[in-house]
């Protein structure tokens, strides 16, 4: 027992040593300081640096997530092989102290850059970079006006390229009303994580309940427009219910994510209403309603593209998906690299980027497919390389030019 | 024990449930059981709480307490499911592969407890992790999904369901109850190191247990992939919730086996179960309100069994007018 | 003479035993240094890394210790410390003080525990049962708190009111004053004494007179105090809490200590040491498996047989003819 004593004193005596080296070890000092910007026509011109290897972390909230795969496989299967980068990812992510654990580990393996798809503490994330000289970036995502104004100036504060809350109300809106306007009016509603207050799916949910509003001339909860419906939501607990909307009528609601026979149970009877025309989801559409889905409904998603969603298109199963393609996160990429390099891109004021891109909207089994042939492809996705190259060291207006002509027919343009 | 009380014992609890959750269903003016899907809902429920109630009573009786009971049922019905899509098979070939596959994980899992012969809790922590691994690597983390082949999703039915439980029970009462291995099951449950010293060979029957418990677990595995067509994958213990769903129906159990038969009891406890879990559905119970009923409802209950003496007695003392 | 070389050599392997988990620990330690070196790592910076990652475990373990020892089971510890941070973080919000929102945690956490103990003493419930049940109202209440704060999914602490205590000095001086009273309470009291008997044998110790309810809402109440102190060092080093926060603690804990070596029947041979031994070797591991950038699934798998074999040499002395329950 002594020994043991001994040996757990020696062990904590060591560990305190070298911690408070730690105390005043700059990852600076180890990885380099912050390289100065450089003139971007030039940057552009040489195009990235491949003579040494660049580290980069990357947070991930959800691993088993198709869409987080699909990410994955973008970076590690094209981007990986294309540049001289390594890609260092997380374990599963689930609240802000495990991204800022992931954060320090990346740190101390000497990443160069962080790139995040986690979003529990975004600020802090921020925070935490500037603090340890090593960039960040938001992929598949954007701070708040409030937070943007807030870090804009950072100098290790990359940017952010992804759906804003706007974007994410009107996939939900456009969704519902493509519905709509083929004359359905009875609907059943998947709310995912709504009850757990997260905001991307209030929103789109908000953008769904909005547009029957509109088409039915009702209110849901009393609100009718995109503020009343925000408000309203929030004011009901986050907690929805069916209820007639004018000549509309949302017939069914199921809202979580218990995976429980109880779950299951009351999705296979929003499912199986004979009234409900369309199923609705805010995301896992393909796990909540595909399996209960009878003949004659239609189904509609925002999620991602992967293999079972396209397979589920062409059987008829989903109707419509709206999802964000795997190379999406290509730009925030170089964009990250490019400051890495010294060629940081900044708007005309110097500050970072914060720019929109939305969803690849398919509504039949053709267009899926050829969106995920697309998407899917190891050697010709949907942004190359070459394509990439162009955002190297770019002045603003082409980076943001190019981002924002993300539709796939803009894309195939963009490639020609 | 008379044949009357016999009966009522056994019946009372499942009963009871019944007339609480139709009482708070009509109040609502919801009918319980409006539509077949409702039947359905209540039977698929009482086949999955019954076979997790199972494979978990096993094992836990005798004192072994397994994490990895989930984990079972997920590789189980990972690697079915992608044997019958890849081979074009039909849902009664990708049961009886599942529970093959559940029976062999679950020999395995008593393998590993017989050979390091370390605590059962600890074993199912490592195997829990493991087989969560193994099929995140088999399906690339991507998991499975079928929903849209009818003729998998198509074996949700009232009557296949019923024909599992029926299959199920019978198999559990024979086993436990009428052969060899049921005996020295019980011996070794009551007073391990008095049976082991009489010649019972606890090793074989430890490894049967485990293996029974993961073929029950595989047929759980499959239920649960055939009800929505797809297969969500799990990392860092996120498979062992399902095994929560077991304590209530396993004390239900317990105390019903008083009267009758425990392996009825554990099918009754589940049958109740599946009752509360009909009533969350009718009235689109939240998340929250169920996680605190069911909680409560555990807890109450445990206090009623762990004190039922007390409370004859304080109710004997009422009538007597003390 | 036989007799004494085989008593000796039994000894020696005894304490060989014990020492394995420490042994474990120095190995992982080695082959983190050695991948450190190789992969040209920042030591000092994941020294600094490992204490911040392992101190949340290691005092909300060492107070699950004395829950251990007496044979006992809880799971609920992870939803508790969620709970404690939500309302400790509640109550800094309204006060502005830090010492309120560290008495807060700790007030809070103990009362979970103090009701899980008192329930299943007063009505003879099974610990381990009423835990299950516990974790269930707390993971409901811990949204209802979100909810009612009324500012989205989370419930926040201005990171600059944290920021000067988010600090190596002051984890460690956390950690290491609880470690030295748990170690006081659990190795030079009575109350140690007494749970180790309880633990090994509730029947001589019910005959000998200790009241084992008693020694359960001790042992509780003391782990309660850890799992505070967890909500308090897990707001100072992440102030946004949501409903996902130390949702992994729970697990963690029990692995921690069975990584350390406690047996999970309690007794006698339990240690207190256990939990920070654990917690810092299960430290050491995922920062190896990160280095080494293996899959999710196949990094899951290794650390499956890592920790299934540092148990089974740490533990591996039964030499009866009965298999351990």
């Amino acid at each position: 027992m002594k020994t043991v004593k001994k040996f757990l004193a020696v062990l904590l005596a060591a560990v305190t040593v070298f911690s408070l080296s730690a105390c005043g070890s700059d990852p600076n000092q180890t990885t380099g300081t912050a390289p100065a910007a450089s003139a971007s026509s030039e940057a552009e011109k040489s195009g990235p640096d491949d003579s040494k290897n660049v580290k980069i972390g990357v947070l991930v909230s959800d691993v088993t997530s198709a869409e987080a795969l699909a990410f994955r496989a973008y970076y590690e299967e094209y981007i990986q092989k294309q540049y001289n980068v390594t890609f260092m990812y997380s374990d599963e992510l689930a609240d802000a102290a495990a991204e800022a654990s992931a954060i320090d580990n990346f740190i101390a393996n000497n990443c160069k850059a962080i790139i995040s798809f986690a979003s529990a503490d975004r600020p802090a994330q921020i925070e935490q970079c500037e603090a340890n000289g090593v960039y960040y970036a938001v992929a598949t995502g954007t701070l708040t006006d409030e937070q943007y104004e807030k870090f804009k100036s950072y100098k290790y504060y990359v940017g952010a390229i992804g759906p804003d809350l706007m974007t994410e109300y009107m996939a939900g809106y456009n969704m519902a009303k493509s519905f709509l306007d083929q004359g359905y009016k009875y609907f059943g509603m998947f709310g995912g994580a709504t009850p757990y207050y997260t905001e991307m799916h209030i929103y789109r949910a908000a953008g769904m309940l909005v547009a029957m509003c509109e088409a039915g001339k009702g209110t849901y909860l009393g609100a009718s427009d995109f503020g009343g419906m925000i408000g309203a939501i929030y004011g009901a607990g986050c907690q929805l219910a069916p209820a007639v909307i004018g000549d509309v009528e949302l017939v069914g609601y199921v809202g979580g994510y218990d995976f429980d026979d109880a779950w299951f149970g009351k999705l296979a009877a929003v499912a199986n209403d004979p009234k409900v025309e369309v199923l609705l989801a805010v995301g896992s559409g393909q796990t909540a309603f595909a399996g209960f889905k009878r003949e004659g409904q239609k189904l509609g998603d925002i999620d991602c593209y992967t293999k079972d969603s396209v397979a589920l298109m062409e059987s008829g199963t989903l109707n419509y998906l709206a999802g964000k393609f795997s190379a999406s996160i290509g730009p925030i990429f170089m964009a990250t690299l490019s400051a890495v390099q010294g060629h940081p891109i900044r708007n005309a004021e110097g500050n970072a980027f914060a720019i929109g891109q939305g969803y690849w909207v398919a509504d039949n089994a053709e267009t899926a497919k050829e969106y995920f042939a697309v998407d899917s492809s190891k050697t010709e996705p949907a942004y190359t390389r070459a394509m990439l190259d162009t955002l190297y060291g770019a002045s603003y207006q082409d980076f943001e030019n190019f981002v924002k002509a993300y539709s796939f027919d803009e894309i195939k343009n963009l490639a020609k | 024990m008379k044949i009357g009380k016999r009966i009522i014992g056994t019946l009372a609890l499942p009963l009871l449930t019944l007339l609480a959750v139709w009482l708070i269903s009509g109040a609502r003016g919801v009918a319980l059981f409006e539509t077949q899907l409702n039947l359905l809902t209540f039977i698929r429920a009482a086949a999955n709480v019954m076979l997790v109630t199972f494979a978990l009573a096993i094992n836990l009786n005798s004192g072994r307490f397994d994490f990895s009971v989930g984990s079972v049922a997920l590789l189980s019905s990972v690697i079915s499911s992608k044997l019958a899509l890849a081979l074009g098979w039909g849902p009664l070939a990708m049961l009886l592969v599942s529970i093959c596959a559940g029976a062999l994980l679950g020999l395995i899992s008593g393998a590993v407890y017989v050979t390091v012969k370390l605590p059962p809790i600890i074993v199912s922590l490592a195997v829990a992790l493991f087989f969560e691994g193994l099929a995140f690597t088999i399906t690339g983390g991507h998991g499975v999904s079928f929903a849209n082949k009818a003729s998998l999703l198509g074996f949700s039915t009232i009557p296949n369901f019923l024909i599992i439980i029926v299959l199920t029970l019978l198999f559990m009462i024979i086993i436990f109850d009428h052969t060899r291995f049921g005996y020295e099951y019980k011996a070794l449950l009551s007073g391990q190191k008095v049976a082991v010293n009489t010649g019972i060979r606890e090793i074989p029957n430890a490894l049967l247990c485990y293996t029974i418990a993961g073929a029950l677990m595989g047929a759980q595995g499959f239920i649960s992939a055939t009800t929505n067509g797809t297969i969500q994958m799990s990392l860092n213990f996120g498979s062992i919730s399902p095994m929560f769903m077991a304590f209530l129906p396993m004390f239900i159990g317990g105390f019903i086996g008083r009267f009758s038969n425990d392996k009825l009891g554990y099918f009754l406890g589940a049958v109740c179960s599946a009752l509360i879990s009909l009533l969350y559905v009718r009235l689109n119970v939240s998340s929250s309100v169920q996680q605190i009923t069911s909680a409560l409802l555990l807890v109450g209950f445990l206090i009623y069994l762990n004190n039922e003496g007390k409370l004859k007695a304080l109710f004997v003392r009422k009538e007597r007018g003390v | 003479m036989e007799n004494e070389k085989i008593i000796r050599k039994e000894q020696t392997r005894e304490r060989l035993l014990r020492l394995a988990p420490v042994m474990g620990l120095i190995l992982l330690f080695a082959v983190f240094m050695a991948i450190a070196v190789i992969r040209d790592i920042n030591i000092p910076y994941s020294f600094k890394n490992i204490i911040n990652q392992s101190v949340i475990v290691v005092v909300g373990a060492t107070g699950a210790v004395f829950i251990y020892t007496l044979g006992s089971f809880d799971i609920s510890l992870g939803a508790s410390l969620c709970v404690s941070a939500l309302l400790g973080a509640m109550a800094y919000n309204r006060s502005g003080s830090l010492l309120v929102m560290l008495l807060t945690c700790v007030g809070v956490a103990v009362l979970i525990s103090l009701i899980s103990s008192v329930l299943a003493s007063v009505f003879n419930l099974p610990v381990f049962v009423t835990t299950i049940a516990m974790l269930s109202l707390l993971n409901a209440l811990a949204l209802v708190l979100i909810g009612a704060n009324g500012t989205g999914d989370v419930i926040q602490v201005p990171a600059a009111a944290v920021r000067g205590i988010n600090n190596v000095w002051v984890k460690l001086a956390v950690m290491l004053i609880y470690l030295g009273f748990c170690v006081f309470m659990f190795n030079y009291t009575k109350l140690g004494r007494h749970e180790k008997f309880q633990g090994g044998n509730p029947v001589c110790a019910k005959l000998t007179g200790l009241n084992g309810k008693r020694l359960a809402i001790a042992a509780f109440a003391i782990a309660g105090i850890g799992v505070g102190l967890g909500a308090f060092l897990t707001i100072t080093y992440a102030p946004t809490l949501s409903r996902n926060t130390a949702s992994s603690v729970g697990m963690d804990i029990i692995i921690s200590i069975v990584f350390g070596g406690m047996p999970v029947s309690g007794g006698a041979r339990s240690r207190i040491w256990s939990a920070a031994i654990g917690a810092v070797s299960m430290t050491l591991l995922n920062q190896i498996m990160l280095t080494l950038s293996l899959d999710s699934g196949i990094g899951q798998m290794v650390k499956a047989l890592i920790f299934i074999l540092v148990v089974f040499i740490s533990m591996s002395n039964n030499k009866g003819n009965i298999l351990p329950r």
